[in-house]
């Protein structure tokens, strides 16, 4: 087990060094730089150029390449430009906020997409099945910064049940996180729903299918016990290596529903920060976002070889 | 320059109370004291250190915190804030400023002279407008409460540059001015006192209890004028949705809404739990040409779009139901607005359009058009694409984000029409909107009538003959359609009706106002 | 259940696809002629989905959108196609390739699509062609993947063995027999990118790093009108239903080639 962990960390170092390559190059290659964002419309090119000098972006490129390593290795990722403070403070700041929207919407994935899933398979053929069927792949379907303004629209404008924005902290108000976060977690979640939903429903047709379901439902099993005690634990395994491309997607997704929601999360950070030219934070945003996305495909990699020993190879 | 000598003064300070003008409050109710009002602004501000920046964002925050030697009053001339008066010699290249007694920073200290003298040159070294002060030989303290600025030559528009908001000459106590950028604390002499900052989220400021409001003044009046705070806190919070800032709005979570688009402010004006207010004019929409690519160094081709475009049609749909068409260079209330030139504003004539094509060296070429990516501005330039392809003028709109588009901008390759608002300059005044076309900054490409002009005016101490300069400068512009001024537009503030005496002005004010229970 | 779902995805597919490319006779109105006394009104007998702030009718938008938006959708399957296939099969078949090839599609992927799509874009410039290749960057690492996966196995089988033994030199193996066997996972894959970048292309268009106007897309038409959700929703409501009938009809033709085409094959 051990060994296998050290070959997949080892498989990573090459990738790390990639991402942080990717992560640096970027900002030589977008055009424009943040001295725009200080300054009003009519900022002359020798204002623009005296508020460069003093950010140190007029540095040459390899210089600046050589300190942001230096700096990486010792742990620290910089200091904005335009927030006031360190990118891995503005980092840690919002981290609550698209974990509880990814952490949210996942839950409510998994919840209402294996349920789906289940029911679908275990009623196959009936209509319940097709119209799951149906919805699942129209989820699948829908734009979620969409769906994200069409539900502002009918429930925080219309009906009022929830605000149209902003995020309170969990430590606040319960309450108030819950309200904040429940509609834009949903309407990340719909899109994850409709794939845990096929995905489930797949796994567990296959599984149902296969001689020793067969068996404990001729020794007398009741069904419920005969999909609870064998058909689900083998269909968690597909349903493992899918929670590893559901973490990008889920990622992905928070970036636009921060947006549409104003949650200050760190997907909307790393959008500003590209829009605004904050150097650093997209150096850094990018990088961590990478890692992270590294870090949990490894958990997931490591947890399929827990369950499934012939990966382990 | 009468008006900022001593005598001066006493025409506005206590001018206003021989008037017998109503003391601020006793309109129609007594102000409630206590709460926090909350502004939902459009974007975050990149620092909230004034000197630093000369974004409009950051001036919403900056100027509750701060206050400077001179200030803008509700029309927008220069009137004392901090200072108490000044005294110009008559060579015109010294101003003595009496400072006022009495005003506290955040922290307690008592302002001073050495105060004022580090800001200003603070300022002059990491000012995002340093060459506001150019002209500054040297500032001194002269005295317990005076100091003594010395210019290198004669600038009319000195005090018009001190007062300036764009990216305020605020004064900090000396201690702080004197530390790296970085480490600056966000201290100064304004009615408010910085709290807490959460860049992507808001900023909340809270009642300084030791401010003093200006004695010399009985009334709210610009970013000058008498600054009585009746709430306790007040929190900007930062959300780039306009349907989030609305929704906020609705459910109480705002109190004040920056901007908002014009059918949603027609429908809260029929709702009575909301105020709406029409803030017009706020700004110019400006069509830049850049003279030094082709055809657009022709001023037959420039007259020529000139000409053809019905202004009505792209200021209507840009700036629904919030423009005026006026074609001043400064607002209509500026004492310096004026009408010459103007018989070419809006022409809307295709035909004589054609005519100034056919001898202009245009010859069918795609041209390219920058914009950045609000919507404002990209259907500016739709609209006006769409208009100039009538008479056969072929336009590629290229848009961009605002980093990228202001960087191509100020280069002579790439671009031969640009797009966007001037909002400050026209408040700012005549100086600043001729400083604009100035060496050709924003034409790329020299125009030594308009340099001449410019010198002239900032040489000219008679108001008068400022107004005459001014007056040539316009005519100068639409003659030769160095750049096209489309139309004043503004913006829609809405605040909760439970907000009281708000009165718009360039940034939600939040001192004389309170709020209903 | 699967002849059906590639029925109705094909059906739904061509549906989309024939409308979008008789949009100039279908389209009552010239979509971006303005008509400024016109602007926002709500949808009538005159104009089915109603207008815009600019007076234009929005059902002629939307359906030169739709062409526009296929248009990108198509030039993304292309360019990933063989970005994705070259990639793929250089890794797959030569060892030596491998590795450097996969740790850097492996770098690509670990950022979210999207957000590389949006770095890619702001990095370009927005137009129609740069969205078209941030896509494809966003979509490609995968792609290459799956076509590895497929080169892999088949590398190793005996008729490859068999056929090398006869003589033919690599590039011919490589294009002759393996790739084909590529084909069926990678034509599942690349129905799923149209799919992927019709809505991509919104969330592009929507940040501000996609395609600029006046050029309708779906979802720059849907960005055009966020500003006036409150009072004129169908601005945003009609080019979004569009994009969910596009994307149902690729997916459920996704599915439905996947169930004919490869069933057991590299599924993610």
């Amino acid at each position: 087990m051990l060994r296998f962990l050290a070959r997949r960390l080892l498989a990573s170092v090459p990738v790390l060094a990639l991402v942080s390559l990717l992560s640096f190059g970027v900002i030589w290659l977008v055009p424009g730089d943040p001295a725009a964002a200080f300054l009003d419309a009519s900022a002359t090119p020798a204002q623009l150029a005296r508020i460069r000098h003093q950010l140190g972006l007029d540095q040459p490129f390899y210089l600046q390449m050589v300190s942001w390593y230096e700096r990486i290795l010792h742990g620290d990722l910089g200091q904005s430009i335009l927030l006031n403070r360190g990118v891995a403070q503005a980092l840690w700041e919002r981290l609550p906020v698209t974990l509880s929207l990814a952490g949210l919407a996942l839950v409510f994935a998994v919840l209402l997409g294996t349920t789906a899933g289940l029911l679908a398979a275990m009623r196959h053929g009936s209509w319940a099945d097709q119209s799951i069927t149906v919805l699942a792949l129209l989820g699948l379907s829908v734009p979620d910064f969409w769906l994200g303004l069409v539900l502002i629209f009918a429930f925080a404008v219309g009906l009022g049940w929830f605000p149209a924005g902003g995020y309170v902290p969990m430590g606040q108000s319960f309450w108030g996180w819950w309200h904040s976060i429940a509609l834009p977690a949903f309407a990340l979640a719909v899109v994850q729903v409709g794939f845990i939903a096929r995905m489930t429903r797949s796994a567990m047709l296959e599984v149902l299918h296969q001689d020793f379901i067969r068996t404990a439902d001729a020794k007398g099993l009741p069904w419920s016990v005969v999909v609870a005690r064998h058909g689900l634990p083998n269909a968690l395994v597909p349903i493992l290596t899918v929670t590893g491309i559901i973490a990008g997607g889920l990622l992905g997704g928070a970036v636009v529903i921060e947006q549409v929601f104003s949650l200050p999360g760190i997907g909307r950070l790393i959008i500003d920060a590209i829009l605004s030219r904050d150097f650093p934070v997209i150096q850094g945003g990018l990088l961590f976002v990478a890692v992270v996305y590294l870090a949990v495909n490894l958990v997931v990699d490591v947890l399929y070889a827990v369950v499934d020993p012939r990966v382990r190879l | 320059m009468a008006k900022w000598t001593r005598r001066g003064l006493l025409r506005t300070g206590s001018g206003l109370a021989a008037l017998g003008v109503a003391p601020a409050l006793a309109q129609t109710e007594t102000p409630r004291r206590g709460g926090d009002v909350i502004v939902a602004i459009a974007q975050a501000p990149p620092s909230i250190d004034a000197h630093l920046t000369s974004a409009s964002a950051a001036r919403d925050i900056t100027l509750h915190l701060y206050e400077t030697l001179y200030a803008r009053d509700e029309n927008g001339a220069p009137v004392p804030d901090l200072a108490q008066g000044v005294k110009v010699s008559g060579d015109g290249l010294s101003y003595a400023f009496a400072l006022r007694s009495g005003v506290k920073f955040h922290n307690g200290k008592t302002m001073g002279p050495q105060d004022v003298v580090a800001s200003i040159e603070r300022y002059r070294k990491v000012g995002a407008s340093a060459n506001l002060l150019d002209a500054v030989d040297t500032v001194q303290a002269t005295g317990d409460s005076e100091v003594t600025i010395k210019l290198n030559k004669v600038q009319s528009t000195f005090i018009d540059n001190l007062s300036s908001p764009r990216a305020p000459i605020a004064i900090y106590p000396a201690e702080e001015a004197a530390k790296p950028v970085k480490d600056f604390s966000f201290i100064g002499t304004g009615p408010f006192k910085f709290v807490e900052y959460a860049p992507d989220s808001h900023v909340k400021l809270a009642r300084f209890a030791d401010y003093v409001p200006n004695p010399n003044y009985s009334k709210r009046d610009g970013f000058a004028g008498r600054k009585e705070v009746f709430v306790d806190s007040a929190t900007f919070r930062f959300m780039p949705e306009a349907g989030a800032r609305l929704a906020a709005l609705r459910t109480g979570e705002t109190h004040i809404v920056e901007t908002v688009d014009g059918p949603s402010a027609k429908q809260l004006q029929s709702e009575a739990a909301y105020k709406v207010f029409k803030v017009l004019p706020f700004y110019l929409q400006v069509a830049k040409f850049n003279h030094a690519q082709a055809p657009c160094g022709d001023v037959n081709f420039r007259r020529a779009v000139a000409a053809a475009l019905n202004m009505e049609e792209t200021m209507a749909i840009a700036f629904p139901d919030i423009y005026e068409l006026n074609g001043g260079w400064v607002f209509g209330n500026s004492p310096y607005y004026t009408k010459a030139g103007l018989e070419l504003y809006n022409l809307a004539d295709p035909a004589k359009a054609k005519a100034l094509l056919q001898k202009s060296s245009y010859k069918g070429e795609t041209l390219t058009f920058i914009v950045d990516n609000t919507r404002e501005d990209m259907d500016t330039a739709t609209d006006i694409k769409e208009q100039l392809g009538q008479i056969g003028i072929k336009i590629d709109v290229k848009v961009s984000d605002w980093p990228t588009v202001s960087k191509i901008g100020f280069t002579p390759n790439g671009w031969h029409f640009w797009t966007h608002g001037f909002g400050i300059e026209p408040y700012e005044g005549p100086a600043t909107v001729m400083s604009v076309w100035v060496n050709g900054i924003s034409m790329l490409k020299d125009d030594p009538e308009i340099d001449r002009m410019f010198a002239d005016y900032t040489g000219e101490m008679d108001q008068g003959k400022r107004r005459e300069i001014f007056a040539r400068f316009q005519t100068h512009m639409y003659e030769n359609a160095v750049a096209m001024q489309l139309g004043n537009y503004g913006l829609f503030q809405v605040t909760t009706a439970k907000l009281k005496n708000f009165v718009p002005y360039r940034i939600p004010r939040l001192w004389g106002v309170w709020l209903e229970s | 259940m699967r002849n059906r779902s590639f029925a109705v995805g094909a059906g739904l597919v061509c549906f989309v696809a024939v409308v979008a490319c008789l949009a100039g006779l279908l389209a009552p109105f010239d979509p971006m002629r303005s008509n400024f006394r016109l602007r926002l009104a709500p949808p009538s007998a005159a104009h089915w989905f109603g207008t815009d702030h600019f007076g234009r009718d929005l059902f002629s938008r939307v359906l030169y959108g739709g062409r526009v938006s296929l248009e990108i959708g198509f030039f993304v399957v292309v360019v990933t196609g063989v970005a994705g296939t070259l990639i793929g099969a250089l890794a797959g078949y030569f060892r030596a390739l491998d590795n450097p090839l996969m740790r850097l599609m492996d770098a690509l992927m670990a950022f979210p699509a999207i957000l590389l799509a949006i770095v890619v874009s702001a990095v370009l410039g927005a137009s129609v062609v740069n969205v078209v290749l941030a896509l494809a960057v966003a979509t490609t690492p995968h792609t290459a993947r799956i076509v590895r996966g497929s080169v892999l196995v088949v590398r190793e089988m005996e008729y490859v063995e068999a056929a090398r033994a006869l003589g033919a030199g690599d590039l011919r193996l490589l294009f002759g027999h393996v790739l084909v066997n590529a084909l069926a996972p990678l034509i599942v894959r690349l129905s799923y990118v149209f799919a992927i970048a019709i809505l991509a292309e919104a969330v592009l268009s929507y940040i501000g790093v996609g395609p600029p106007p006046p050029t309708p897309t779906f979802g720059n038409i849907i960005a055009g009108g966020r500003d006036f959700m409150n009072t004129a929703p169908w601005v945003m409501i009609f080019p979004g239903l569009a994009i969910v009938v596009s994307v149902l009809g690729l997916n459920l033709l996704g599915d439905g080639l996947r169930d004919v085409l490869d069933p057991r094959g590299v599924r993610t």
